[in-house]
């Protein structure tokens, strides 16, 4: 029955739900679904949040999204103008306290690497590139990386490239600082002693099994591990008038 | 003040080969696309090209063949893809590829605004991207003299021209920027040239009307050109949106192997398409 529920949809939900009421949050490039996820979390569970734009504006009443996550038209009708080096600033100080990143290959400590497939020098394949990934991973708080397409060609058991520092790659400090994946097949976490990646849900229609499957290592399994909670259809009905034209689906075709 | 006013051709005259050069914006927002254009038709090369999250402007000068490096903390067309000349030529090897992340390049650019030879950065230990850094002399680890506190030190990145495309300035250069700034205050500030194009020249009693909306006063610019539609087909707000369906033809003319094609029609305005 829940499995009618689109993907894209059960991972903004997801996401939505790693914010909490009061939360400083900022969505980078290329991010429908954080943006999704954080307007969402505004008009449901968190309706105090900071809402910083990747576009500048600050708590804006976002009517809807476009190709484009800096798109000046996502700044519609918001308290204030927020530069990123303000926001990174912020970061600096501790007070950012959500970031969602992407990642093109990432292992069982977190790592994330969006740099390159093969040499860094003559690369087989060149990505995009990190962003903000290597500056915020260790120092935010939380840090959600949302894959759309889990594989074991994407969840791998070393990364090519470090480019947003796993839990191997941290300072003590930096290791109490909380990273969630959250991918097409279920939300994974680091909530063990030893910060290894391990299920904590599986969406509806999927299965530990699965998810299992689909990792290039071997993957821990909470204790309390459990189904996706299911977004209402107040819900779903809020994310489709945000996003008419579908520009979430983008990613995953 | 001194009238600062001139055309394209002449603004994209400051940029000699092999330079240093950041432009205005990000992603699609407010790029100087049309100068960006004329660098194409004025055939520079090996340029050096600085950015966070550029899109469009790097990848039409590295497809255009005017591009020797690219540092950049994400280069990519957003939910359209990854951006296609950037990625053909990093992996033929024909384009240096240096990868920074926006913290350090946004940083660099602070840092030479401020007149500072390095400006420290948290985060970062532990990416391989400081391998990247180290390779070219661009970020070292420091201890901070008062706390012992780990930091990254940023070198500072003073380009050797910035473009920014603004909605509204003087003939002095007295610049007015609206919605998002972006990085362009501080790449101005950083930059040893700057040359400014803008949607609408307004007149300097205009702009005495208003001190606060200038955010670039005319002793920093060299150059300004009136350049309506400048920033096509990225967005400049309050004048036009992001003309999505341009980018997706873009994006067909580089995945068809008819890049050629699209500089003639959109760059040197030949009709062969």
């Amino acid at each position: 029955m829940n499995d009618k529920i689109d993907t894209p949809d059960m991972m903004i939900y997801a996401m939505a739900s790693e914010i909490e009421n009061f939360d400083t949050v900022l969505h980078g490039v290329s991010s429908p679904l954080p943006i999704l996820a954080m307007s969402v979390a505004r008009k449901t569970h968190a309706p105090d949040m900071a809402y910083i734009s990747g576009s500048e504006g600050v708590d804006p009443e976002l009517d809807r999204i476009y190709p484009s996550s800096f798109d000046a038209r996502l700044n519609r009708n918001a308290v204030a103008y927020f530069g990123l080096h303000e926001a990174f600033d912020l970061a600096q100080r501790g007070e950012l306290k959500i970031m969602f990143l992407g990642a093109a290959q990432v292992d069982r400590y977190g790592n994330t690497n969006l740099s390159v497939i093969g040499d860094v020098n003559r690369p087989k394949v060149q990505l995009p590139g990190g962003a903000a990934s290597a500056f915020l991973m260790p120092i935010t708080p939380k840090v959600v990386i949302w894959v759309t397409r889990q594989s074991s060609r994407v969840f791998v058991e070393e990364v090519d490239f470090v480019t947003g520092q796993g839990y191997n790659h941290r300072t003590d400090e930096h290791k109490k600082n909380e990273i969630v994946i959250i991918s097409n097949l279920g939300v994974m976490n680091f909530k063990n002693p030893d910060r290894l990646m391990q299920i904590q849900y599986y969406h509806p229609g999927h299965s530990v099994d699965e998810i299992k499957e689909n990792t290039g290592f071997d993957i821990l399994v909470a204790p309390d591990v459990s189904e996706s909670p299911v977004p209402g259809p107040d819900i779903i009905k809020l994310i489709n008038q945000i996003d008419p034209e579908g520009v979430r689906r983008s990613e995953f075709r | 003040m001194k009238k600062v006013l001139t055309g394209l051709q002449e603004a994209a005259g400051l940029v000699e080969d092999g330079a240093l050069v950041t432009f205005g914006g990000a992603t699609f927002s407010r790029v100087p696309m049309e100068f960006v254009r004329e660098l194409v038709r004025q055939g520079k090369k090996d340029l050096n090209l600085i950015d966070r999250e550029p899109a469009m402007d790097f990848d039409l000068l590295i497809g255009a063949g005017c591009v020797a490096k690219v540092r950049a903390g994400m280069v990519a067309f957003e939910v359209f893809g990854m951006a296609p000349n950037f990625r053909k030529k990093s992996e033929s090897g024909e384009l240096v590829t240096k990868e920074g992340a926006c913290q350090p390049i946004i940083a660099g650019f602070r840092a030479a605004a401020m007149g500072l030879p390095s400006l420290p950065v948290k985060g970062m230990l532990g990416s391989d991207l400081l391998t990247i850094s180290d390779v070219i002399g661009s970020q070292k680890q420091i201890q901070d003299p008062f706390t012992g506190e780990t930091m990254i030190a940023v070198r500072a990145i003073e380009p050797d021209v910035a473009i920014i495309h603004a909605q509204k300035a003087d003939e002095f250069g007295n610049v007015r920027i609206e919605g998002p700034f972006y990085e362009d205050v501080i790449k101005a500030k950083a930059a040893k040239k700057v040359v400014v194009t803008v949607e609408e020249l307004i007149s300097n009693t205009e702009i005495r009307k208003m001190p606060e909306a200038t955010t670039i006063p005319h002793f920093i610019v060299d150059a300004v050109v009136e350049t309506p539609k400048g920033a096509y087909p990225c967005s400049c707000f309050n004048y036009y949106d992001v003309d999505y369906d341009h980018i997706k033809q873009y994006l067909k003319a580089a995945a068809k192997d008819q890049f050629k094609n699209y500089l003639d029609k959109f760059v040197y305005g030949r009709e062969s398409v």
